[in-house]
């Protein structure tokens, strides 16, 4: 009795089995049609084209970063606002030709790459009558013409009196601005 | 003229093992990837058939299946299996997919055999109850019998295809099979068997 119901599980099997391979068999020449290779070809074509403009504008923009980099490295780096603590008045008493100048220090850098040029600046000239107190209040970096350099008794050539300098100037704690020194870059 | 040239090209180059003909095809040879194409498009667009049972699904699952081969050849890793079995694999995925999408695909229904259709396997119609009956079986059934009885891939490469072990595979082509005889017995149909 389960001889024969193991007989039969089997029989089932081998034809399920052989039913499916006819169905296999049915299936054998199916493909897809021609029009379909024609458009994945297309899709491959157009993908290579893409892959050949990406590696072009990679090289491109590689090449502009490296021209940037270098462009940035030669170019000298602005420096910022220096706060004025200078003690000493500004002396404008003599109003000769001599520009009384000195160095600024040079501030600690991490890395000598980002060093920024070096500043020269004049003194501190008063712009109130009162000699202002030097030690207080805030310095702020601002951009006028040349010929502010003229109100506080420096020389200006005529035709450099529209030209832009670049000045410090201390503003009191109560607002005012009290002095002027200016600034040259190297 | 050029793609005369580029298909005897193609057809010279079937002879080409599939990793050649892949990485010739990943460095931007039209012609490997033609062969590539020639050599496995037709099992994976029956794969696609005998699972959804629609010439136009399958159409569109194999044109997908080789878009996603050309942008993401690279992820195939011979030490996993076989090129034919990554195909399989990405097919399958992309069958649920639309199977999910297209709903009414999946609603084959229950089939019930007309006449014992196993006793009688030479006539058209017979070969079209039993595709009806395989389209008719659970998903996860369905991709085991179709990959190993219609596509005639050993467990191994159907394990890596259906990314499951093999003992898997091999369970469910065994319920596969017998959820197909009850169908084709049409007596056992009747009694509502599954």
């Amino acid at each position: 009795m389960r001889g024969d119901r193991r007989g039969c599980v089997v029989k089932a099997e081998q034809d399920i089995i052989a039913a499916l391979r006819a169905l296999a068999g049915a299936d054998s020449a199916v493909e897809a049609s021609p029009e379909l290779e024609a458009r994945v070809r297309q899709a491959f074509r157009a993908r290579q084209a893409r892959r050949k403009w990406n590696r072009a504008a990679t090289w491109m923009l590689a090449a502009a970063a490296v021209l940037i980099a270098v462009l940035l490295i030669r170019q000298p780096h602005p420096r910022p606002a220096v706060v004025a603590r200078d003690p000493a008045p500004a002396a404008v008493a003599d109003e000769s030709t001599t520009i009384p100048v000195h160095i600024a220090a040079p501030v600690k850098q991490r890395h000598a790459r980002s060093r920024p040029p070096r500043e020269i600046v004049t003194e501190f000239f008063p712009l109130i009558d009162a000699p202002p107190p030097m030690d207080r209040g805030e310095v702020f970096r601002v951009s006028v013409t040349a010929a502010a350099m003229r109100t506080v008794g420096l020389p200006v050539a005529e035709d450099r009196l529209s030209d832009r300098v670049q000045a410090d100037v201390l503003v009191s704690e109560e607002g005012l601005a009290t002095a002027i020194r200016f600034v040259k870059q190297e | 003229m050029l793609p005369e040239v580029l298909d005897r090209a193609s057809d010279s180059m079937i002879e080409m093992g599939d990793a050649e003909l892949l990485e010739r095809m990943l460095a931007g040879d039209e012609t490997a990837f033609t062969a590539l194409y020639r050599a496995r498009h037709a099992a994976v667009y029956r794969f696609a058939l005998q699972m959804t049972g629609s010439v136009v699904i399958a159409e569109d699952v194999t044109q997908e299946v080789f878009i996603a081969l050309i942008e993401h050849g690279r992820r195939f890793d011979p030490a996993r299996g076989t090129l034919a079995s990554f195909l399989y694999g990405i097919a399958r995925n992309m069958v649920r997919r639309r199977m999910e999408k297209d709903r009414e695909v999946e609603a084959i229904g229950e089939f019930a055999a007309e006449d014992d259709v196993l006793g009688d396997l030479t006539r058209q119609e017979t070969i079209g109850q039993v595709r009806r009956a395989v389209l008719s079986l659970p998903g996860m059934y369905r991709e085991a019998v179709v990959l190993c009885d219609l596509q005639d891939l050993s467990y191994d490469e159907a394990a890596v295809a259906l990314d499951c072990p093999v003992g898997t595979v091999r369970s469910r082509l065994n319920r596969g099979r017998a959820m197909l005889a009850r169908k084709l017995r049409c007596g056992a149909i009747a009694g509502g068997v599954l």
